[in-house]
This record gives C-alpha cells, sequence and structure tokens, in this order.
C-alpha cells in the first residue's frame, strides 16, 4: 500500500533507532511528585475544597477541578499533601500546584466498569472528563470536549495520530506495539461518543511493525483503516494529518471539526481505553527519554507529577557538564530552565542534549533568498517574508501575508542556511498580530 | 530578539546546509569546466582566474572595510563570482577587463546593493555585462594598458570564431558530439557542455539548485528555435546557455523564492534568449536576458504567490490592495 502525504514539509533525521525497539519499562515512583493544576490549554484548575496541606490522598483521587475547557488533576501517588503553591512547571514558569509526599500503597485498584457497548455517548463522555484526559501529544487540549463537538457540526471521521513524526520521541510507537488493543478500545470508544462512522489510524511509515500489528488487530473492524503515511515532517501536524488522509483543508481560523474530524492522540486513546475498562483516570504515562546525553536511553511509564530531575538521574544523565534538557520533541520542545518541575499529561519526551549537538553557533546573516523555507512550509507560507517582517516588525504587513496560519513546526528556522531564527521571530511577531487585529475590530467599531 | 524565545523554543537541531558550504559546493561544482578551461587555454586560463579571484577577495575586504561591516569571506560567495566571472571571459581577455569586471560585480553589483542576499543581479553576469556596455572606453584603455599585457605563448584553438557566430554567419559548425565534449572558442565556459553538466548535476544532487529554471529555460529554446526553423541541438550546445541555466539563473538570491516562479521565470529567460540570438546580437544574449529577467524577479514572485493552507484565493496584487485601503479607511 502506498503511503500518503502533504504537500511540501520536509525530510529530517528520525533519530529513533536508540529508543524504538526498547520495550515500556515502569519506573519506580518518586518519594514526592508535584501535580500542577495546569496540565491543558485552557482554565486552570482550583484545589478542591477538601484538599489541604497535610491531608491525606489516595492514588487516583481528584484533587482540583475547574469549570468550562478544562480537566480534571488527581493524585498520582497515595500520601500527604505537603504543599499547595507555585512550582516550575515545563512550560518554564512557576504555576500553581499539589505537592503530594508518597506514603503508602501506590497501585491503582481496578474498577471493572461496564464495556463500551453498554454505555451511551454522553456516559464514555463524562467518565473520560472525569479521568481528566486531555490531547496527550503536546497542546493538551481537554478531551472531553474535543468528544463534544457543538450539534451543528457533523463529525463523521475519526483519526488517530500514530505518525510521531517528532525525531527521537518513540513513546505512541511503543504504545502500539504494546497496548495495539487499548488503542483500538480507546479509538472505539471515541467513535461511539462522537458518533463517527468511520476511522484511521495514521502512521508514518518508519514504523512498519507498528502499521503491522495494529492492521491485524482491526482485521475484522471493516469500519477502522490502518493508513500508512510518508515518513515527512511535520506528518503528525493535526491539519497536514486530515489533509494526507482525507484531502480536507482545515479553513483558516477552523478547527478540524468543521471539515467532520476529530484528530485523537495515539496515548490519548490508550488513557481513553483505561478509563472505559477500569475508570482508571490519567495518573501516568508513557514518555521517551532519550538524546545523546542519556546512558539509559528508553520508553518509561512514568507517574504524572515525576520531577524532571528524578527522571534524569534514573536514567544517568550527567547535569553537570551542561546537557539542554528538551521537553518534547527537537523541533517543538522546549528548553527547561528549572529541572524539578514535573512530568504533565502532555510530556510525550524529555531529551537531553549535549552541549554541542545540534545547534549551529555563529550568528545569523542575512536571507539568501535560497526558498528552501518557501519549499518546505507545509501551510504554503513564504517564511523566508515573514521573518523578515517580523524582524521588522511591520505587523499589519505580516497579519496580511497570514502569518497567524503559521503552526510554529519549525522547518524553516531548521532548513535556513543563514540559520535565521525565522520560527523564533514568527513566534515573537504573533501577540503583537493579535493585538493589531483586536486593535482594528474596536477601531472599526466606532 | 527575545533571548528567552530564541534559546529555549524549538528547533533544537539543524540542517547540515549552510550559505558557506553551499558555496563551496558551488566551487566544487565548476571545477570540471575549470579542468576543461586549463586543457584547452593552459596559461592564459590559469592567468585569467587567478586574477579574478584576487580581484574578487580584495574588491569585497575593500568594500566591507569602507562600508564599516564585518568581513564575509568566510561565505565563499566572493571566490564564487570570481570564478563565475573569469569563466565568462575568453582566456585571451586581457587581465584589466577581468579585474574591472570582478570588481564591479563583487564591489557595485554585490556589496553596493546591500551585500549577498540583497542584490537584485547576478553579480557575475552585472560585471560581465558592465565589460561589453563599457566597451568603447576600452580603446584608450586597451591602447594605454597594452606594454603591460601578457603574452603567455601561442595557444593555436584560440582562432576559432566562437559557434555562435558561427551559425550566424552560415558557416560549417563543427559536430554535435565535438560541441558537446569540448570546442575551444568563445568564452571559457563555452568549452565543454559535458563538464558544465556535470557541475550541474552535482548540485542538483546536493539539492542546491531547483531542476524547474533549466528546465524551463532549455526547453523554452529548444521549443522556439525549433519553431522557428532553427537547429534546437545546436542552440542547447552554443553560447554560456548551459552555464547561464545552471550556475546563473539557478543564482538563489536572484531568481524567485517559489517553485510557480522559478518556472515562468525560466520560461520568460528562455524567450528572451530566442529573441536575442534569432533577432538581435548573436552573443551574449543569455547574459543580457538573465539580467533583464532578475529585475522582474519581484513582480514575477508576486503574480505566482501560492496560496496559504485553508485560505481559498492567493493574495494577489489588486485583492492586497483593496484591503490596504479598507484597513486604513477604519
Amino acid at each position: 500500500m502506498k503511503s500518503k502525504t502533504f504537500r511540501q514539509g520536509g525530510h529530517i533525521p528520525h533519530f529513533k533507532s536508540d529508543t524504538e525497539h526498547q520495550p515500556i519499562v515502569t519506573l519506580p515512583v518518586p518519594e514526592r511528585v508535584i501535580i500542577p493544576l495546569s496540565q491543558h490549554i485552557g482554565a486552570p484548575c482550583d484545589p478542591l475544597p477538601d484538599v489541604r496541606v497535610g491531608d491525606r490522598v489516595t492514588v487516583g483521587q481528584p484533587i482540583g477541578m475547574g469549570k468550562g475547557l478544562c480537566a480534571p488533576v488527581h493524585a498520582s501517588v497515595s500520601g500527604y499533601i505537603e504543599a499547595i503553591e507555585e512550582r516550575p512547571h515545563v512550560c518554564n514558569r512557576n504555576i500553581m500546584s499539589i505537592v503530594i509526599r508518597r506514603e503508602g500503597d501506590d497501585t491503582w485498584n481496578e474498577v471493572a466498569g461496564k464495556g463500551i457497548d453498554e454505555l451511551s455517548a454522553q456516559e464514555i463522555v463524562d467518565i473520560i472528563g472525569q479521568a481528566g484526559i486531555v490531547g496527550m501529544g503536546g497542546a493538551g487540549f481537554p478531551t472531553r470536549v474535543k468528544l463534544s463537538p457543538p450539534p451543528n457540526k457533523h463529525i463523521d471521521t475519526l483519526l488517530l495520530n500514530g505518525a510521531e513524526c517528532e525525531p527521537f520521541l518513540t513513546s505512541d510507537h511503543r504504545y502500539m506495539l504494546e497496548h495495539g488493543e487499548d488503542v483500538i478500545l480507546g479509538l472505539k470508544a471515541a467513535m461511539k461518543a462522537t458518533a463517527a462512522q468511520r476511522a484511521f489510524i495514521g502512521i508514518e511509515d518508519n514504523k512498519p511493525d507498528a502499521i503491522a500489528h495494529l492492521q491485524s488487530l482491526t482485521a475484522q473492524d471493516s469500519n477502522i483503516a490502518v493508513v500508512p503515511l510518508e515518513t515527512k515532517y511535520p506528518q503528525g501536524g493535526e491539519k497536514q494529518l486530515i489533509y494526507s488522509i482525507l484531502r480536507r483543508e482545515v479553513p483558516t481560523g477552523g478547527l478540524p471539526m468543521d471539515v467532520g474530524a476529530i484528530v485523537q492522540n495515539i496515548g490519548t486513546a490508550v488513557a481513553i481505553s483505561e478509563a472505559v475498562k477500569w475508570r482508571k483516570p490519567l495518573i501516568e504515562r508513557v514518555v521517551t527519554l532519550g538524546g545523546p546525553g542519556v546512558l539509559q536511553k528508553g520508553n518509561y511509564l512514568v507517574r504524572i507529577g515525576t520531577p524532571l530531575s528524578y527522571l534524569l538521574d534514573k536514567c544517568g544523565v550527567e547535569r553537570d557538564c551542561g546537557v539542554r534538557v528538551i521537553v518534547g520533541g527537537p523541533m517543538t520542545g522546549v528548553v527547561q530552565s528549572d529541572l524539578e518541575a514535573p512530568v504533565i499529561k502532555t510530556t510525550g519526551g524529555v531529551l537531553a542534549f549535549t552541549p554541542e549537538f545540534g545547534r549551529r553557533t555563529d550568528a545569523y546573516s542575512d536571507c539568501v533568498r535560497c526558498g528552501k523555507c518557501v519549499e518546505q512550509c507545509p501551510m504554503y507560507l513564504y517564511p523566508n517574508d515573514l521573518g523578515l517582517l517580523a524582524e521588522a516588525e511591520r505587523i499589519g504587513d505580516l497579519d496580511r501575508r497570514h502569518v497567524l496560519d503559521c503552526i510554529e513546526c519549525g522547518l524553516c528556522s531548521y532548513v535556513c542556511p543563514s540559520n535565521r531564527p525565522i520560527v523564533q521571530f514568527i513566534k515573537l511577531a504573533k501577540p503583537a498580530v493579535w493585538a493589531h487585529r483586536n486593535r482594528l475590530a474596536t477601531g472599526s467599531g466606532r | 530578539m527575545n533571548p528567552y524565545i530564541l534559546s529555549a523554543t524549538g528547533p533544537h537541531i539543524k540542517a547540515k546546509t549552510t550559505t558557506a558550504n553551499a558555496m563551496r559546493d558551488v566551487l566544487v561544482a565548476l571545477i570540471p569546466i575549470t579542468l576543461v578551461s586549463v586543457y584547452f587555454f593552459r596559461a592564459y586560463a590559469i592567468f585569467l582566474i587567478s586574477v579574478c579571484l584576487t580581484t574578487a577577495v580584495l574588491t569585497e575586504l575593500l568594500f566591507r572595510h569602507y562600508m564599516k561591516k564585518k568581513p564575509t569571506l568566510r561565505d565563499g560567495s566572493a571566490l564564487v563570482t570570481g570564478l563565475l566571472v573569469a569563466m565568462c571571459f575568453s582566456a585571451t581577455t586581457s587581465w584589466w577587463r577581468g579585474a574591472l569586471a570582478t570588481f564591479i560585480a563583487v564591489g557595485i553589483a554585490k556589496e553596493l546593493m546591500g551585500g549577498l542576499g540583497w542584490n537584485r543581479f547576478n553579480p557575475a553576469l552585472f560585471g560581465r555585462v558592465a565589460i561589453i556596455l563599457l566597451a568603447p572606453w576600452f580603446v584608450a584603455i586597451n591602447a594605454s594598458l597594452s606594454p603591460w599585457s601578457l603574452n603567455l605563448g601561442p595557444v593555436d584553438v584560440m582562432t576559432h570564431a566562437t559557434p555562435l557566430a558561427m551559425l550566424q554567419q552560415g558557416m560549417s559548425l563543427p559536430s554535435y558530439t565535438t560541441l558537446f565534449l569540448g570546442f575551444p572558442g568563445g568564452a571559457m565556459s563555452e568549452a565543454s557542455v559535458l563538464a558544465v553538466l556535470i557541475g550541474a548535476a552535482y548540485l542538483i544532487y546536493r539539492k542546491l539548485i531547483n531542476w524547474r529554471i533549466p528546465a524551463a529555460m532549455l526547453s523554452t529554446v529548444f521549443v522556439f528555435t525549433l519553431l522557428l526553423g532553427k537547429d534546437p541541438v545546436y542552440h542547447l550546445l552554443t553560447g554560456g546557455l548551459m552555464l547561464g541555466s545552471f550556475f546563473m539563473a539557478t543564482d538563489w538570491v536572484t531568481s524567485p523564492i517559489n517553485n510557480r516562479g522559478k518556472v515562468a521565470f525560466g520560461v520568460l529567460i528562455g524567450l528572451s534568449i530566442v529573441v536575442f540570438r534569432v533577432i538581435l546580437a548573436p552573443t551574449e544574449g543569455v547574459a543580457f536576458s538573465i539580467l533583464i529577467m532578475n529585475a522582474f524577479v519581484p513582480t514575477i514572485e508576486r503574480l505566482t504567490r501560492s496560496r496559504t493552507f485553508g485560505h481559498v484565493k492567493a493574495t494577489s496584487p489588486l485583492s492586497r490592495m483593496v484591503r490596504t485601503r479598507e484597513s486604513t479607511a477604519s
């Protein structure tokens, strides 16, 4: 079967060979976990009224909740609440968090629930909401909200995103190989919740074992198909994935539901499955630990709230020699300023890069118009121009040249022979462009 | 620049291609034709190439020093320009013409335009064409400088007329094979089509040039010379067409940045070359054509701009003007 793909994009090295064959290993539970009250897009949670410093909590107990676009957070270990205060977060700011000192039994007692067939669509959505599940691919959109589209949006297709196009990351790959049944069950639950008639599982063709495994598991399901995708960055971008599989373009400013599709991450499907089967909340996830600075590279099952420092120490990272620790993939991930920040629901990878790895230290120079960024931009933008306009702070021109359509995949900065930080310029300018739009909107009302 | 965004956000890996190693690859790609030139023209070729390379380096140092800019010799673009200028001349050209062409190419066409990336015209061709346009001056200069010209011994192949002139004058031409493999007449770069193509293949293999421009140029020349009843193969194999399509028109800085624009650019250059060769002067049509189209690159880019993903239509110049007026009105 020929792999499907999207237009433009780029071929970048995968760096996956170190961890793609490493089975998932459960990491020992740390002495202390830090549960940030914001691990998703949307409103942060508030600590529940009966959660106070000194109280005892048991594993899986909800400790923070909120209204609207929000997902509750749960205690990932049993123990005593040590503090409720601002703590370092992987977004490099301090975020209100609940710190739990571990004591007692940490095993989650499975509560056998009803099967999907006996549950209504609304019940499935409620279970997912109570389990605190969010998109685990990075953005962290609350899954309950995603699976409850407004009634005027008809969803015909559910897409499962197994592209995992970021270099180094292999957690979704391992989920598919070792938890294939859960992936399919979670997918079916999401299909039932949204009344989607069919589903596609898109997987980059550098993971033939995962493609074959899921194909064999879905052989009996006529409405689920596994789709091999070309290994090309950013194949796992939501808009690119929809285009590759369905040939539909999400309109500017729109959401996948505008073209009748919902995209779910592989890890999210596993979390949905565990919530439906056992009422298990999202208290742990698989994290790829990789990069040239890590001795014991691998895929680890880690409790939410585990400090990065603990994870790095367990995997033999020498922190004194100036490694850069990146949360996420090397294309879109963020370098950490404080390693006491914890693993959160969206943390798919933690990478340690040695000081010289991947860097170009020379200063950036003028654009030589090689056209590589234009040729590869998956949104068909002109990153060279956007970079120059952003550098010159020409906000109106940036808006007219569709800077807000940029998905910040980072390919432009990756390919630039002049070492220009193009995507960084764009990220910096976007807030000003939004402000400019707001000014125009209020100005025309007068 | 916000230091946090610069250092903390991705990407944290980087492609290997840099401007400097791209320029180095262009120099590598020019090795075959340089060797052929040296084979045919011996000391004359070596001397002219050395003059142009030295002038290029000195000119860049001089201009950047007086413009109080950091030296950029390490990006290698001066050497590429110097070598390309030399390749545009016949080997027995007097050294001061080569030196002046290089000075104009690097100093005026590149540095005074703002440096690499900001130049509108291909520097090497600009320098070459400037010498043609300044030819009347050279009557006096040639006379006064002739005592300093070098005689590097006889090279018997120098008496050939250029194939394009032979074509124009209805003389009998060398065979296709001879023209393809090696025929010393005209500029050094015209000595062997094969040698230019080997370099071009290397550039395409290294993904440093886009095949669209040469493909559009060469096929346009082929089709239109055929339609006009000329011999299209001779037109492809003669003059500066091969070097022009693979090494000059594909210049990153002075060609359209988008693929559709590249095709349009190549077709327009091809048409212009046919006009020059069939109607106007038989020589230097390629150089003039590329330079003329260099001037239209911003227009070509604007008219061929692609639609953004998720948008219905491209931002055409007209709709942008309308919208600009709306936003200024509000």
